[in-house]
C-alpha cells in the first residue's frame, strides 16, 4: 500500500536536529519505506543525516509517501508529528 | 623505503615505531592512500564512528533524567546521526575515489556540508550545521586519538616508540619524560631549541628541522633514525634494517667498553696531565659531569635559565639554581655569562620589536648585557653570591672590546661593594674570564689576557665569524672548515698569548669534543679542554694513546700547510 501526503512544516525552528532525531526515531518504527520529498530533494526518513539535508525550514511543503502494510498508520502518526510542531509548543 | 633530512641534535641510532602526535588546531593531516590500504582506511572511518558513538552513549547515560531533557534530546539526535549509515557512507566514498586519508575524506564531507547548509535561507535551520560539526568533530577526535595525544596518557604507553611531532613544547617535553621513547624527530626546531636540549638530556637521538616532511610518515611505520647524520629512513628493507642494527649494537657495546676509562687519569703516553671538563646547560647535568669523571665544569651555559618564560628569572631563583649547581661538585665550575641573542632569541630576553638584519652581528651576549643592566646586574649579583658554595670561576662572552672590559670590571666592582653592603658573602677573588670567540678577540689575544684571569676559545662562533660562515645556512655550512689555516692561526695566537700572560687557555667549542682534532689541539698546546660529557671519554681514550712529543712536528707542517688536502692528510697521519 502506498500513501502520499502533503505536510506543512509550521514550527518555527522547522526540520532541527531535535525535531529530526524524533521524526527519525518514529519512522524506524514502522516497517514501511519512508520518503520525505522537499522539492527535487528525495531522503529517507528513517536516516537522520537524510532529514537534516531535506533542509527543510518553516513554512516548507513536503510530500511524504509511505510504502508498506503499515503505510497508512504511518503515514498519519508522521503528518500528526509535524502538525503538534514535534511537541516542542511552537 | 625513502629518507628524510633534517637536523641531528642527539648522537646514537634509534630504531622502532612512529608515533604522530597531533594536537587540537593543527591542521587535519591530509595524505594518499595506498590501494591496497583503502579498506583498512575506511575500516579506520568505522571505528572511529562506532568509538565516538559509545562515549556519547556513556555520557548520555552521566546525565540525570531531572532538568537535562534538552541536553539529552541533542544527545540523542548527535547518536542518531553516528548511528546513521549515510555518515560513513559519503566520506567513504571519498576515501575510495580520492584515495585519501579518513581524516580528509571526512574534513571533505564536512566542507560540502557546511555548503548546503549554509544555502539554506534560515537562520534556525542553518544554525544546525553546528550539531553535524560537534558530531564530525568527535569522529575527527577519534581518528586522531589513534596517532596519540601526549597529555594524560598513562606512564610508558609509548615505550621504545618514536614522536613524531610538529614542534614539541616545553609542556610536552615534560610529558615526554613519562615515557622511555627511543627517539623523537620533528618539523621545527634548531640545534639550539628547547628540542634538542631535551634530546640530549634524556641521551637519545633526535631529528629537528624537517621543515613539513612528517607529513609523509603514519602511526605505526617503522623508522630508523640516524642522530649524527640527520637521517630519517621510513620503513628500511631489511638488509639496511639489518646494518643499522648492527651499527646500533657496536655503538652500545663501544660504550659499554669504555667504562673502564672513568676513573682512568687524563695523561698522555708522555706524562703530560691533560684537563678534561664538561659543558652543561641544565642544572641536572651537573651530575653527568660528576658522573663522567670530569676535571670540573669549563662552560656552564645560562642561557636555559631565560629560555620559555615570558619573566626575566629574578636574582633569588638565580642564586638558588647557581648553588645547588655549585653544591653537587667539588671541582670548579665556570658559569658563562647569559648568551642572549643571535640565534638565542627568547621570551625572557629583551623584544626590541625590531627586525635584525643580521643578529649574530648584533646586539648580543656581553652586548646586551651591558646595554640593559636591569638584566645584567641580577645575573651578576647572583653568580657572585653563589661563588662562596663552590669553586666559581666567571666567563664573558663575546669579548671584542677592551672598553667592554674596562665597563664590566667597573661594574663588578660596583656588584662587589653592593654585596659587601648588604653583608652578603662572596669569593672577592672570583677569576674572570674571557671567550676567544670574534676575531678580533683572538688577532689581540695578548691585549685581552693582560686584563682577565683565563681566556676560553668558543670555535663555533670563531669558526663562523672567521669564515663569514653561518653554520646553520645549508647552502654554506660545507665551508665550515674547524682546519682552515685561519682557525688553526687564531687558536695558535690565543694560546701564545696566554702562555706569555701566565694565564690558562681552554677551549670550549665543538671542536674541543670531537677526537679527530684532540691531537693537533694538544700538539698545538692546548691543556684544557671542555666538551660535551658525553663526549668525555672518547676524548680521554685519545689523550691516552697520544705522545705528544711525537707528533708536534706533524702538527708544525700542519700549521705551514696551505692546501687543504695536505692539511686532511697531514691530520690522519697524526691520527694514525
Amino acid at each position: 500500500m502506498i500513501i502520499e501526503r502533503q505536510i506543512n512544516v509550521i514550527n518555527k525552528l522547522g526540520l532541527h536536529a531535535r525535531a529530526a532525531a524524533k521524526l527519525v526515531k518514529m519512522s524506524s518504527g514502522f516497517n514501511s519505506t519512508i520518503m520525505l520529498h522537499n522539492g527535487d530533494k528525495s531522503v529517507d526518513a528513517k536516516s537522520i543525516m537524510g532529514v537534516l539535508m531535506l533542509a527543510a525550514a518553516q513554512g516548507a511543503e513536503l510530500r511524504l509517501v509511505t510504502d508498506g502494510e503499515d503505510a497508512e498508520q504511518a503515514a498519519n502518526r508522521i503528518a500528526a508529528l509535524f502538525n503538534d510542531c514535534f511537541d516542542e509548543g511552537e | 623505503m625513502f629518507a628524510l633530512h633534517g637536523n641531528g641534535v642527539g648522537a646514537g641510532i634509534a630504531i622502532g615505531t612512529a608515533r604522530i602526535i597531533h594536537r587540537p588546531g593543527e591542521e587535519i593531516p591530509r595524505y594518499n592512500v595506498e590501494p591496497q590500504q583503502i579498506d583498512t582506511e575506511t575500516a579506520r572511518l568505522a571505528r572511529a564512528i562506532s568509538a565516538a558513538s559509545k562515549k556519547l552513549k556513556i555520557i548520555k547515560t552521566r546525565i540525570a533524567d531531572d532538568g537535562a531533557g534538552e541536553v539529552k534530546a541533542i544527545l540523542e539526535a548527535h547518536l542518531l546521526m553516528l548511528q546513521d549509515p549515510m555518515l560513513s557512507q559519503e566520506p567513504g566514498s571519498i576515501i575510495r575515489q580520492q584515495g585519501i586519508n579518513a581524516e580528509a575524506a571526512l574534513q571533505q564531507y564536512a566542507d560540502n556540508l557546511e555548503k548546503v547548509f549554509n544555502a539554506i535561507d534560515d537562520p534556525y535551520l542553518s544554525s544546525k550545521s553546528a550539531d553535524v560539526a560537534q558530531v564530525i568533530h568527535r569522529i575527527q577526535g577519534e581518528l586522531l586519538d589513534e596517532h596519540g595525544d601526549l597529555n594524560s596518557q598513562p606512564e610508558g604507553r609509548f615505550d621504545g616508540e618514536i614522536i613524531v611531532a610538529n614542534d614539541l613544547t616545553p609542556a610536552d617535553t615534560v610529558e615526554l619524560k613519562k615515557h622511555r621513547i627511543s627517539a623523537f624527530i620533528t618539523n621545527l626546531g634548531g640545534p639550539i631549541s628547547h628540542t634538542a636540549i631535551l634530546a640530549r638530556s634524556m641521551k637519545i637521538p633526535a631529528i629537528v628541522g624537517l621543515h613539513g616532511s612528517i607529513r609523509y610518515l603514519r602511526t605505526g611505520d617503522l623508522l630508523v633514525i640516524d642522530g649524527k647524520r640527520g637521517v630519517v629512513l621510513v620503513n628500511p628493507d631489511a638488509a639496511v634494517l639489518e646494518t643499522y642494527k648492527k651499527r646500533r649494537e657496536k655503538i652500545v657495546r663501544s660504550t659499554q667498553a669504555m667504562d673502564f676509562l672513568h676513573g682512568a687519569a687524563a695523561r698522555t703516553l708522555d706524562g703530560v696531565l691533560i684537563s678534561l671538563n664538561s659543558n652543561i646547560e641544565l642544572p641536572e647535568e651537573i651530575a653527568e659531569s660528576v658522573n663522567h669523571n670530569a676535571a670540573g665544569v669549563g662552560l656552564y651555559r645560562t642561557e636555559f635559565l631565560y629560555m620559555n618564560r615570558s619573566q626575566l628569572p629574578d636574582e633569588e631563583e638565580q642564586y638558588r639554581i647557581y648553588r645547588r649547581v655549585l653544591q653537587q661538585t667539588a671541582r670548579p665550575v665556570t658559569i658563562r655569562t647569559v648568551d642572549l641573542g643571535a640565534d638565542k632569541q627568547v621570551d625572557g630576553g629583551r623584544a626590541h620589536g625590531k627586525m635584525i638584519t643580521n643578529p649574530a652581528l648584533g646586539l648580543r651576549a656581553i652586548r646586551l648585557c651591558l646595554h640593559d643592566l636591569s638584566l645584567f646586574k641580577p645575573h651578576l649579583r647572583a653568580i657572585y653570591r653563589a661563588s662562596v658554595h663552590g669553586k666559581t670561576r666567571l666567563m664573558i662572552p663575546m669579548i671584542s672590546n677592551i672598553d667592554e672590559l674596562d665597563q664590566l670590571f667597573s661594574l663588578l666592582e660596583e656588584v662587589q661593594q653592593e654585596l659587601t653592603a648588604q653583608g652578603y658573602n662572596y669569593d672577592p677573588d672570583l677569576p674572570v674570564g674571557g671567550m676567544i670567540e670574534v676575531p678580533a678577540a683572538a688577532i689581540a689575544a695578548d691585549l685581552f689576557a693582560e686584563k682577565l684571569d683565563f681566556l676560553s676559545i668558543g670555535t663555533n662562533d670563531l669558526i663562523q665569524y672567521t669564515l663569514a660562515i653561518d653554520r646553520i645556512d645549508d647552502e654554506v655550512n660545507y665551508l665550515y672548515e674547524p682546519l682552515h689555516p685561519s682557525i688553526l692561526r687564531l687558536i695558535k695566537i690565543t694560546l701564545e698569548a696566554g702562555q706569555a700572560a701566565n694565564i690558562p687557555v681552554s677551549m670550549c667549542g665543538e671542536m674541543a669534543g670531537d677526537m679527530q682534532y684532540t691531537r693537533v689541539l694538544l700538539g698545538m698546546g692546548l691543556r684544557d679542554f671542555s666538551m660535551d660529557p658525553a663526549a668525555l671519554l672518547q676524548v680521554k681514550r685519545q689523550v691516552r694513546l697520544t705522545d705528544i712529543s711525537k707528533i708536534k712536528a706533524k702538527v708544525n707542517q700542519l700549521l705551514a700547510a696551505a692546501d687543504q688536502k695536505i692539511v686532511q692528510q697531514l691530520v690522519n697521519e697524526i691520527n694514525s
